[in-house]
């Protein structure tokens, strides 16, 4: 285990926004951001724009540390490394109320850091994250709840001990929650990845490739091209390792990131999907395991109808793989909806 | 897509498409608004040797705006041996779908009337990699 080096485990954050009264119609909403915002919001992060694609339903862009989605309504950031992401709040909700739009949900969920003390404030701890956001968030979210969905491990690898923090918040219109009731979203985070597997993701030396010509190659050589043929992908090989992508496919997007250096290995896979495809996320989960064969995975859905139990479809997708269900939990929190957090691990130790 | 767009950039003026500040600048991207005219120039191009590149853009997205600054960097250093041409989708949305354009912004390389390469996103490098390689390849270029 190494002292120090590359953070993988990412901080994500989801914010809901609606039209302010006199202005209900939204068009593109949030699309509309321009250049100069979007740099400015990022800017408050540390982190900049490596390639960005756009289809009827959003745009997707890859970070130098992630991705950030942006629908007419809704934005997904995610970053990793020793990003500040929760400071891009002020600057967001600034130029979302020059368009009309309001903050109505918030939620913001991540796993635990392999080096907790690399990270800067507000993210040196759970409480401090909580503090930040509850001093941020306008008054009208009045649904609170943050909560740390623990897991129990019995192995000396501190980065297989997988924990998920959530802290979440709606107004009092619950974000009309029927509007998102038919969507689901999976957070996967994996780490000690098979090494031989994990070297797929470091440039060859003196190849003079751009990044993104690079990136391409390591999509195809590892099969990550396979898990969803249909979606177009925007994907950046950094140097002289590291792998992120964005795939897009109508208003689903999915997202993989890879840090592959042994010792603090770790890769994370996300994606949005449709409730009546639930049955399918099985397949796309073998599938992305299967690219990495990590010792640790933890899986989160959420969902906002209870009734779906998205989550049963994952440890049947993943125990055939050899590894094992530690342990699983539900809960229910505002904005999202029920949220489970189940961690697994192989035999290897 | 569709009406509801085009309703917006009434209401929210910044939009792209037609009335773009890169048509006021007299830049070196010429922006085609009737299928007619843009179908004239395709078929008068098919016996040129000069490489085209077709930029395919909507108001909506955000990353076309992001890629702004580098395509006019592009049509200014390339001008000798590269056409730029600038297509909203929305406008001609026939012409998008008989390119296959899913996603913006798309760049499709063209020669002779043939499509030679194409690059969906706001990826600089790997167009102006693109860019070099096609237009190289008539004669010799000197740097």
């Amino acid at each position: 285990m190494a002292l120090s080096g590359f953070e993988g485990f990412e901080k994500r954050l989801e914010l809901h926004f609606s039209g302010d009264n006199p202005r209900p119609v939204i068009g593109i909403g949030l699309r509309q951001l321009d250049v100069k915002a979007i740099e400015e919001v990022l800017d408050a992060v540390q982190c900049n724009v490596v390639s960005a694609v756009g289809n009827p339903f959003l745009d997707a862009y890859v970070l130098s540390e992630s991705s950030l989605f942006v629908y007419p309504t809704k934005i997904i950031i995610k970053t990793c490394g020793t990003t500040q992401l929760l400071k891009s709040i002020p600057p967001l909700l600034f130029h979302a109320r020059q368009l009309g739009l309001l903050l109505c949900g918030c939620r913001y969920t991540r796993g635990n850091f392999i080096f907790p003390k690399a990270q800067p404030f507000p993210h040196t701890s759970f409480r401090e994250e909580v503090v930040y956001l509850e001093q941020r968030l306008p008054s009208n979210l009045c649904h609170r709840k943050a909560s740390i969905m623990p897991s129990k491990a019995n192995t000396k690898m501190s980065s297989s001990v997988h924990s998920w923090h959530v802290y979440s918040a709606c107004d009092e219109h619950r974000m009309e929650l029927e509007t998102f009731s038919n969507v689901f979203t999976i957070e996967v985070c994996m780490t000690e990845l098979d090494r031989v597997l994990a070297r797929k993701f470091y440039r060859r030396p003196g190849d003079g490739n751009s990044g993104d010509v690079a990136g391409k190659e390591m999509t195809e050589l590892t099969g990550i091209g396979n898990i969803n043929p249909r979606a177009l992908v925007c994907d950046f090989a950094f140097d002289p390792c590291g792998y992120s992508m964005n795939g897009i496919d109508g208003a689903k997007y999915s997202t993989i990131h890879v840090t592959p250096e042994h010792g603090f290995s770790y890769a994370s896979f996300e994606c949005v999907g449709f409730i009546d495809d639930r049955h399918n996320i099985g397949e796309v989960l073998k599938e992305v395991v299967q690219v990495f064969r990590p010792a640790a995975v933890s899986v989160s859905t959420t969902c906002v109808d209870q009734d779906q139990e998205v989550w049963t479809y994952v440890a049947g997708a993943l125990e055939p793989l050899g590894l094992s269900c530690r342990s699983s939990l539900m809960d229910e929190f505002p904005a999202a909806g029920n949220i489970s957090f189940q961690t697994f691990t192989t035999h290897r130790k | 897509m569709g009406s509801s767009f085009s309703d917006m950039q009434d209401v929210f003026p910044a939009g792209n498409g037609g009335n773009s500040p890169l048509s006021s600048k007299a830049s070196r991207i010429v922006a085609f608004h009737s299928t007619k005219r843009w179908k004239a120039h395709f078929d008068s191009c098919k016996n040129s040797t000069k490489l085209m590149v077709i930029y395919f853009t909507a108001s909506w997205c955000g990353p076309c705006r992001s890629m702004e600054p580098a395509l006019d960097e592009f049509a200014a250093k390339y001008t000798d041996d590269v056409e730029f041409v600038k297509i909203d989708v929305d406008e001609l949305m026939g012409v998008s779908d008989e390119f296959g354009v899913h996603a913006m912004p798309t760049f499709i390389l063209i020669k002779q009337g043939k499509e030679v390469d194409k690059v969906v996103g706001a990826k600089k490098d790997e167009l102006e990699k693109k860019i070099l390689k096609h237009r190289a390849q008539a004669h010799v270029q000197s740097y």
